[in-house]
């Protein structure tokens, strides 16, 4: 039927038209309730009956000895250069700091009275590491003066996380075949999972504060700005190891912090995705657990890998503003 | 459910403390390599990214500020206006209240001026009226006069059968005339 059909002649409907109503939702965009809870009944149904028909296919094939997931984090040299030997983290290094520098200076050379969404999340990153992480915990003078340290600290730590969820054929070990070419397989993996990376960034923050706590208050004033004021005696001696202690504390917590959150997230997503399965020699697992594997997975793309970032870069503002504060 | 999330964590603690000892064994060679690629980033985004921002953001901010400032300018003068505006229109309310009543008070007196005036034509008028009605009733009392006398003179000599001299018709005349009553005639006008 044409529109001047259906709309009678000269626009005035047929007696006989019955009129449309909107139904309930009209004009919403969200779907009615009832779809939803189809398509979540529908889902559950096939991820069940998958389980069950891969189950009922496969069944289990024993454990799997052979497969050794954490493998994945294994360095293997590609170019042996000594120290400079190029390996997987050294290519994600790179990976990291590339897109670190490319879409920050890409941005930045296209600043825009009027942002556009890129840009709008550029400033909002930029403006979390000036005025909250660092502008927060240090004196206007500091925080100036570490900005860049403390900035480009938060984006190589959040970068390095998130490429590390990009699947990349960096998989020496495992190859895949396609047409006689022997690729490596895809797989996960982030160089701030190992430990050396986030060892190595710690241990600049730890010189970093004790090198400004000693340029303010000089050696031994920086010293004795560890006990607080007012011990004295076997106390202050006690507690200046403390603090000496804590200090190593400072270098082991960030760094491990930073390595087990990123090394963990990427093993539980690898067992959720397959290896588990295979490990056990239960096809159907994989089918099990892979939704919480994607559950898993965009919880660690959405949260953890900023929130590690921002953990790192806060406490780095924190220390260095502690190394120079008068009172301890 | 929880068997399997118990068997995930316990084959995956198994596989990492197995052969797993690489995981937590620092790298000479990548911390060299972090601490340049990590140094080459810093040097990049501090001289190429982190002040560009900085400047458009501060570009933004001024910019915002001064559109704060000239937002707060251009309402200060609006509401000067505003207030200048009212002042104007309570004056021109003023001299146009002032206006009306001038204008009512000449009315008011031209009004007066103008019954008085008419009062005063209508008083002329009726003065006039009054002295021609005066004089016509002269004239007519005079005509009368005349009629009745020589009415008189021609009845008197139709009875007496003969002529009357001078003398005879005018105390014939004034006999008649003095019985004659004209009050009632030269009053009349002035009455009405």
């Amino acid at each position: 039927m044409s529109d001047a059909q259906a709309g009678g002649i000269g626009g005035v409907p047929p007696p006989d038209a019955a009129v449309k109503r909107p139904g309930p939702g009209a004009g919403d965009l969200k779907p009615p309730k009832k779809s939803i809870k189809k398509t979540l009944l529908l889902l559950v149904g096939v991820w069940i009956g998958g389980v069950i028909l891969l189950y009922a296919l496969f069944g289990s094939g024993g454990r799997n000895n052979s497969y050794q997931p954490q493998n994945e984090f294994k360095l293997d040299n590609w170019i042996n250069a000594g120290v400079f030997s190029i390996n997987k983290a050294v290519l994600y290094l790179f990976l990291a700091a590339i897109a670190t520098c490319v879409s920050m200076i890409y941005v930045a050379n296209r600043m825009q009275a009027r942002p556009n969404k890129v840009q709008t999340a550029v400033e909002v990153l930029y403006q979390l590491m000036r005025d909250n992480i660092t502008g927060g915990n240090l004196d206007e003078k500091m925080a100036r003066r570490w900005f860049p340290f403390i900035g480009t600290l938060f984006l190589f730590i959040m970068f390095s996380n998130l490429v590390g969820y990009i699947p990349l054929p960096t998989n020496t070990e495992e190859k895949i075949n396609i047409f006689g070419a022997h690729i490596p397989s895809f797989s996960l993996y982030a160089a701030t999972a190992n430990l050396s990376i986030p060892l190595v960034l710690a241990l600049l923050v730890f010189g970093s504060y004790t090198f400004e706590g000693i340029r303010a208050k000089g050696p031994i004033g920086y010293l004795k700005g560890l006990i607080p004021s007012g011990v004295t005696g076997g106390m202050a001696v006690f507690i200046f190891f403390l603090e000496v202690l804590s200090n190593i504390m400072r270098l082991m917590s960030l760094s491990i912090r930073l390595f087990a959150n990123i090394l963990a997230g990427h093993l539980i997503i690898l067992f959720m995705a397959g290896a588990l399965a295979v490990i056990l020699g239960v096809s159907a697992l994989a089918w099990f657990t892979i939704p919480a594997g994607i559950a898993l997975f965009a919880f660690e793309v959405g949260l953890v890998a900023a929130l590690q970032a921002f953990i790192f870069a806060t406490l780095t503002a924190i220390y260095l503003g502690g190394a120079v504060a008068e009172d301890h | 459910m929880i068997a399997t999330l118990a068997n995930i964590s316990v084959t995956g603690a198994q596989v990492i403390a197995s052969s797993g000892g690489f995981l937590i064994e620092p790298s000479v060679g990548l911390m060299v390599w972090t601490l340049l690629v990590f140094g080459a980033t810093m040097f990049l985004l501090s001289r190429l990214a982190f002040p560009r921002i900085s400047e458009a953001l501060g570009k933004r901010q001024k910019a915002i500020e001064d559109s704060i400032d000239t937002a707060e300018r251009t309402r200060k003068e609006a509401e000067e206006l505003l207030t200048e505006y009212r002042e104007r229109l309570k004056e021109a309310r003023a001299q146009a209240d002032e206006i009306v009543h001038r204008a009512r008070q000449a009315a008011d007196a031209h009004e007066q001026e103008a019954k008085q005036r008419g009062q005063e034509l209508l008083a002329e008028a009726a003065g006039r009226a009054e002295r021609d009605i005066e004089a016509a009733t002269e004239r007519a009392l005079s005509d009368i006069r005349r009629e009745v006398a020589d009415l008189t003179v021609l009845a008197t000599e139709k009875v007496t059968k003969k002529v009357l001299t001078d003398a005879d018709q005018r105390r014939l005349v004034e006999e008649a005339l003095g019985e004659l009553d004209f009050s009632s005639i030269s009053a009349g006008p002035a009455s009405n």
